[in-house]
């Protein structure tokens, strides 16, 4: 697989939270060579499970590992037409309204006179001819902007309707140094890295039953990973999401280093999983950085965690930059290191991984 | 040639090169070379002369150049810092994709911003000056930034030329490409008048070409094509929006840069009349062009602008209705054959 054409890939595939049906689609066929069968669940989870392929002793089953990665991308949704046939915008996750005058958009018009129809939008933006200094010291605010279809208010009327869904227009770039910026990056740019442990995966043995899960609602509180944790009942789980690379103006304690997979402690993770990830990774000399959450870490992790009986939880993080604009920047080796970490840490897992996780 | 053509070359304020390029061969294979010059401050020139040699001097002025970025330094992390050339608010420019450079060596780089996650109730109040922005094109450190994208290289916003709803295209240089189009279709048609069309430079940034290429043609009669801010979308109250897509040519009676004189003013509007082209009054007084300059050279001249409507101007993704870009093409068309 190679990351960069999985990146623009991804790029161009829509699925706001709750609407992954395009998207989950796509990712079934990109695991489908791959493993022992894929299946898309009532919440568009994609669940693509690798059976064990190296036996365990007699009279036990293979331990159940669950990967998690999300595929919804934060979006806007149609919540007023103007008279004058432009739109106002809401909301599906949290949309930084900086990064929107000027925008282009797709407005998903589900239930017009066409059918399902893809339009093109522009979001407004005032000429600076009129602005006045006033002006130029707000930012604009969602509520205040509205996209632009082009086409007259009748038409508009006819085939756009209140809720239907909008996203960001982001393709992706690439650019120096293997690095590469699109929308949605958060968090499909971690499936990629599932997909390249499943890869390496063909060639390595494991004891464990490897779910591969690319969830679905995550932005909107990890809804997605929830049930998708139940059905499986996992006895370990491994959170795959994005984080802050630093930028000139971040606190450097609250981000992580742009060129490595970073491995986050703290409470709502399992420590010796932790250690355990961290050992592989030296044995291996895959480069991390180790990061914190005092409480939440705003992933997956934080509901798997707790499913049925609980699950020990690990978090290994990709580090990126511009997190929820549409032009979301990472290192696509960062995304390579991380499935080889993976697929290492699946292969190595022996029968004794669980005996005690907690002395 | 094609308006989607004129519209994705590079040629931000003095750097107007590969349009210049482009429009100069055109205007050669059209004119011949004899009649076709680029003068020294980079302006192309083309003289079409008519069968009655007393005829008024015409001159039809559209501007090549675009607003853009500049870069003016590179950070220790690799990160461009940049400025603006021509008038751009800098709340259009977080997460927008843009080429740093141009030809077969630009580079892809993304305006980016911290992550609302990150942001303070404050920053998200705080509009980011241009100061604060900076391009990222993936560059490790300052020494590969600097070789890479060395100080002057000019940026443009990467927007694809894109038609969409009706009529409507998207693009980031419809000003003033759209006059730059038109004065190329307008190559071809007959004309009652001695006509000099100046394709000029440096526009957005006070007019800089026009003054020279005026000097040179001493115009009786200066016609200006532009792509001029409209206002029109949205909640916006009637009287604030300046001019409406799809109504047709806006005709100018008086903008920052100068007053139309109300003869011209006027015969334009009856032209447009006579012809039956769609066209409407600049209700505003906004913007400037290169009216001013051509009014005031030397003993100075009458002067008229005639512009395409576009909505979201000066930011990377303007959109105009090409039905008025066609309005523009007819009055002019039809003026010359009074």
């Amino acid at each position: 697989m190679d990351i960069m054409n999985f990146l623009k890939e991804q790029a161009v595939q829509h699925g706001p939270s709750g609407h992954e049906y395009e998207v989950a689609a796509w990712f079934k066929k990109q695991f489908e060579p791959l493993c022992d069968s894929v299946t898309i669940d009532p919440l568009y989870n994609v669940i693509a499970l690798k059976k064990a392929t190296r036996p365990v002793s007699d009279g036990k089953r293979a331990p159940r590992v669950m990967l998690a990665a999300h595929q919804d991308e934060i979006a806007l949704m149609v919540a007023d037409i103007l008279p004058d046939g432009t739109l106002r915008m809401g909301e599906v996750g949290g949309v930084d309204p900086r990064i929107l005058p000027a925008s282009t958009v797709t407005v998903h018009a589900r239930q017009g006179k066409n059918g399902y129809e893809k339009l093109l939008g522009v979001v407004g933006a005032m000429p600076p001819h009129l602005l006045s200094d006033a002006d130029r010291q707000n930012n604009y605010k969602r509520e205040d902007l509205f996209v632009d279809l082009g086409l007259p208010a009748e038409e508009v009327t006819a085939r756009v309707h209140v809720g239907d869904l909008i996203t960001l227009n982001g393709p992706a770039r690439e650019l120096l140094n293997g690095r590469c910026a699109a929308k949605s990056m958060d968090d499909r740019a971690c499936g990629g890295a599932l997909l390249q442990a499943a890869e390496r995966l063909q060639t390595m043995t494991h004891i464990c039953d490897v779910y591969f899960v690319i969830t679905s609602q995550e932005e909107v509180g990890a809804q997605g990973a929830t049930s998708a944790a139940y059905g499986i009942d996992p006895d370990l789980g491994i959170a795959l999401d994005v984080t802050h690379a630093p930028l000139p103006s971040s606190r450097p304690d609250t981000t992580s280093p742009l060129n490595m997979p970073a491995l986050c402690c703290g409470p709502y993770l399992q420590p010796k999983v932790f250690a355990r990830i961290r050992d592989t990774a030296k044995a291996h000399s895959v480069e991390v950085s180790i990061d914190t959450a005092s409480r939440r870490t705003y992933t997956d992790g934080d509901a798997l965690q707790i499913v049925r009986a609980g699950v020990p939880t690990a978090l290994i993080s990709v580090p990126l930059k511009y997190m929820h604009t549409s032009v979301e920047l990472l290192d696509t080796n960062v995304i390579r290191e991380s499935g080889r970490l993976l697929a290492h840490f699946l292969s190595e897992l022996d029968e004794g991984w669980d005996n005690d996780l907690w002395s | 040639m094609e308006l989607k053509t004129l519209c994705e070359l590079p040629g931000i304020s003095g750097r107007e090169e590969p349009v210049r390029m482009a429009i100069y061969n055109e205007c050669v294979e059209k004119l011949g070379k004899e009649n076709v010059t680029i003068d020294r401050m980079g302006n192309v020139i083309a003289h079409k002369k008519c069968a009655d040699e007393n005829a008024k001097r015409l001159m039809i002025a559209g501007h090549m150049d675009e607003v853009g970025l500049m870069v003016i330094s590179a950070t220790e992390d690799g990160l461009l810092k940049v400025c603006a050339i021509g008038g751009i608010d800098s709340r259009v420019l977080v997460s927008k994709r843009v080429k740093v450079g141009y030809g077969e060596n630009a580079l892809s780089g993304v305006i980016g911003a911290m992550a609302i996650h990150q942001q303070t109730a404050e920053d998200r109040k705080h509009v980011l000056p241009i100061e604060q922005l900076y391009v990222d094109i993936g560059a490790k450190d300052k020494a590969e930034a600097e070789s890479v994208a060395p100080v002057g290289t000019p940026i443009i916003f990467e927007t694809p030329f894109t038609l969409f709803g009706d009529h409507k295209v998207l693009a980031r240089s419809l000003d003033d490409r759209v006059g730059c189009y038109t004065m190329l279709r307008l190559l071809d048609d007959e004309t009652n008048y001695d006509t000099w069309f100046a394709f000029t430079c440096q526009e957005e940034v006070g007019c800089r070409g026009a003054y020279g290429a005026a000097f040179r043609i001493q115009p009786d009669i200066g016609l200006v094509l532009e792509g001029t801010a409209s206002n029109d979308a949205g909640d916006i109250p009637e009287h604030e929006q300046i001019c409406v897509l799809g109504k047709g040519v806006a005709i100018s009676f008086m903008d920052h840069a100068s007053i139309a004189q109300p003869e011209m003013f006027k015969t334009m509007l009856a032209v447009a009349q006579e012809a039956g082209v769609p066209h409407q009054v600049k209700m505003a007084v906004t913007g400037g062009n290169d009216g001013g300059p051509i009014q005031r050279t030397r003993i100075g001249a009458q002067t008229c602008a005639l512009s395409v409507p576009c909505r979201y101007i000066h930011s990377p993704s303007t959109v105009c209705d090409l039905r008025d870009l066609d309005a523009q093409y007819e009055l002019v068309k039809a003026f010359l054959q009074k």
